[in-house]
């Protein structure tokens, strides 16, 4: 056999490429099994082998969004008529689109719950990234008494599994009246990125030269208004970085939101398994709930690349 | 008119000295460099003028007002930084307005001054761009630029041009004299590079260990240096110390450095202006150029041998050695050909200056 890798570069850099694209294709199977699957029709999303060429079809997001009952029989074809074409794809599957008295479709509870599940993350994320920022300034910049103890004792928060203190924080959450709620979910969340958020912004504060604050403070300006005006920018990159990952993380939270909401406030990661339900359960459905769900952490990553690749090589400090 | 006056200025970082009970009187628009090894507290010093770093004893006058309790931005002094300091996420053009934007002025007033301080360091064609696309030089203008356009009382550099090279430092050295002779602010300029503060000062203080050293003229300072740190501290190449001993002579006074077998021939004054030191710890300092040597014998000129000699271009440094001391002499380009050469030398009594050891302190002979 003829030699695969030469020492050239050429051979190395083919090497490479063929090694990268083998990653991402592991690393993307799975999505694509799931954004594919989102569109198959139900009766394909099971078959061995899976089907990779089909039509495309929106009826799992029909049914993702609505309530629906079983047809005992096939729709009559005046229903046909009368229905819109996303209501018919329903009727396809053997199922119908349940409507209320003045025959208003009924939605699912998916909507809701992927608010929720915004609100929680969102909230959260700003509330973590804003503290952490602050108390990562302070750190940073100041004599603070016992600075290595108090930075670990941040860290320590993060060392036992969240699942150890699930049940004490359920019971605790239950005697408040925080369990199924916004604000309870919220309070965890933060709680639970903030150290992580002050060490990642700790990090990121020491790289930002206090010349600038202190060329600012010689200027004119109060130490706030170095901070905000001087600290901030300098440090946009770090605050997007820690945003991406506490949103990646409050957004994905699962074991507590599943022990400590229910229904007013329950977030998308331990509604949409709940689908699966009793019965045949409809892989189509989960998968376009699924679907929808990787989105936002994918457009708020996208939104930020270009503060996460900018990196700290910009400055104009001469070390 | 803005004069900075420090009485007894006294600082600790933990239980470490940094400034020692620090007296300095700087006039308007007086040019003063503040020299000394890194270390010896004048940044330090600076910043504590700047309102950056806290005092722990003493007090710091700007106009007779004592400002050690007024914050940075209230006592309305303007700092250039070694690392210049640009705010990278603004333009040049708001850099240099920034501080400007402190004073509520109007857009159209801003601009103006502005534009007037970017004429001045020439910097006009710089303002869109921002401080990365910008050169060590020009990055130091723009820093010049927003320290002037507020007219402060008064102006502090740290160490403004060490960051840059060797041929862009001398031209920018120029420039800063240029400018400080155009705008004529009262200036701190700190630097632990000696030739900077001999080129830049109107009076050049020098520091070590947070202790004043000497505060005087480049040239008092040069030529009458206080004592041993500063006599060794300023010039270059460095100033001849050895332990001597001046004995009397027929004639005249002689001085004998590193046990050689005869000293040094000094007009007899030197014994009485030495004034009972002539036995005790004693060192002579002579610099470089105050080592006189020549091909021939001659009365007063002692036999050496030579060496090794240092090209320097315009003139040679040529090791001498007397006794067990090397002895530094400044030549004419050549004057030496090389290592081993005999020679004859003399110390240019004029040129000499007498040291206590134990003390360090200069007995400030003048023959």
């Amino acid at each position: 056999m003829a030699a695969v890798r030469t020492s050239s570069e050429i051979g190395f850099n083919r090497v490479a490429i063929v090694a990268v694209l083998l990653v991402t294709i592991i690393f993307l199977a799975p999505i694509y099994w799931i954004a594919s699957t989102a569109f198959k029709p139900r009766n394909l999303a099971t078959t061995i082998p899976p089907t990779v060429v089909f039509q495309p079809e929106i009826s799992p997001f029909v049914k993702l969004f609505t309530k629906r009952s079983q047809l005992r029989n096939p729709a009559s074809p005046e229903e046909y008529a009368a229905a819109p074409w996303w209501e018919r794809v329903v009727f396809d599957g053997g199922e119908k689109i349940v409507r209320d008295g003045k025959g208003q479709v009924q939605w699912s509870g998916y909507p809701s719950r992927f608010m929720n599940s915004l609100i929680v993350a969102i909230t959260s994320t700003v509330l973590a990234v804003g503290m952490g920022t602050f108390t990562a300034y302070g750190f940073s910049r100041f004599k603070v008494k016992g600075e290595a103890d108090l930075l670990f004792f941040i860290l320590s928060t993060r060392m036992l599994p969240p699942v150890v203190v699930a049940i004490p924080m359920f019971l605790m959450y239950r005697a408040v009246g925080l369990n199924d709620s916004h604000l309870g979910l919220i309070i965890l969340y933060t709680a639970f990125n903030l150290s992580f958020s002050v060490w990642l912004m700790k990090g990121f504060m020491d790289e930002i030269p206090k010349e600038y604050e202190e060329a600012a403070l010689v200027d004119g300006y109060t130490r706030m208004e170095a901070f905000f005006k001087i600290v901030l920018p300098e440090a946009a990159t770090g605050i997007a970085a820690t945003a991406v990952f506490c949103f990646i993380t409050a957004w994905n939270e699962y074991a507590f939101a599943l022990i400590m909401t229910s229904r007013r406030a329950q977030t998308a990661p331990p509604f949409i398994p709940s689908q699966v339900g009793s019965g045949l359960p409809d892989w189509t459905v989960i998968a376009a709930g699924t679907f929808l769900f990787l989105l936002p952490v994918a457009i708020f990553t996208f939104l930020l690349r270009n503060h996460l690749l900018r990196g700290m090589s910009f400055g104009a400090i001469r070390k | 008119m803005t004069q900075i006056e420090l009485r007894g200025v006294q600082k600790f970082f933990g239980a470490v000295q940094v400034i020692k009970d620090l007296n300095l009187k700087i006039d308007d628009n007086e040019f003063i460099v503040l020299l000394g090894q890194s270390g010896c507290g004048k940044t330090t010093t600076l910043r504590a003028i700047a309102g950056l770093e806290t005092i722990d004893g003493g007090d710091i006058l700007i106009d007779g007002k004592p400002v050690q309790h007024l914050k940075a931005a209230d006592r309305d002094i303007a700092m250039v930084f070694q690392s210049f300091s640009l705010y990278p996420h603004m333009s040049v053009y708001e850099n240099v307005a920034f501080p400007l934007r402190a004073t509520r002025k109007s857009k159209a007033e801003i601009d103006q001054e502005v534009r007037s301080v970017a004429k001045t360091l020439q910097i006009t064609d710089l303002l869109a761009k921002k401080p990365s696309a910008l050169s060590g030089g020009d990055m130091q203008r723009v820093a010049i630029g927003r320290a002037l356009v507020r007219r402060p009382k008064a102006m502090l550099m740290d160490e403004p041009i060490g960051a840059l090279d060797a041929k862009l430092r001398e031209e920018m050295r120029a420039e800063i004299k240029r400018l400080h002779i155009k705008q004529g602010s009262t200036t701190i300029y700190v630097t632990h590079d000696q030739i900077e503060a001999m080129s830049l000062a109107d009076r050049i203080v020098i520091m070590h260990e947070g202790v004043l050293q000497q505060v005087g003229s480049p040239d008092e300072v040069y030529s009458h240096p206080a004592n041993l740190f500063v006599a060794q501290f300023v010039g270059s190449p460095v100033m001849n110390v050895a332990d001597a001993s001046v004995a009397e002579t027929a004639s005249s006074a002689s001085v004998t450095v590193g046990g050689a077998a005869a000293g040094f021939e000094f007009p007899r004054a030197l014994l009485s202006k030495l004034n009972g030191h002539a036995g005790g710890q004693l060192a002579l300092g002579i610099r470089p150029e105050g080592v006189l040597v020549r091909h021939e014998a001659a009365e007063g000129f002692l036999p050496v041998e030579t060496q090794i000699v240092e090209p320097l271009g315009s003139f040679d440094i040529v090791d001498l050695m007397v006794g067990t001391k090397m002895l530094r002499a400044r030549t004419k380009s050549g004057f030496v050909g090389g290592p081993g050469e005999k020679v004859f030398a003399r110390i240019d009594p004029t040129q000499a200056h007498f040291f206590d050891t134990a003390s360090g302190k200069s007995l400030e002979v003048r023959l």
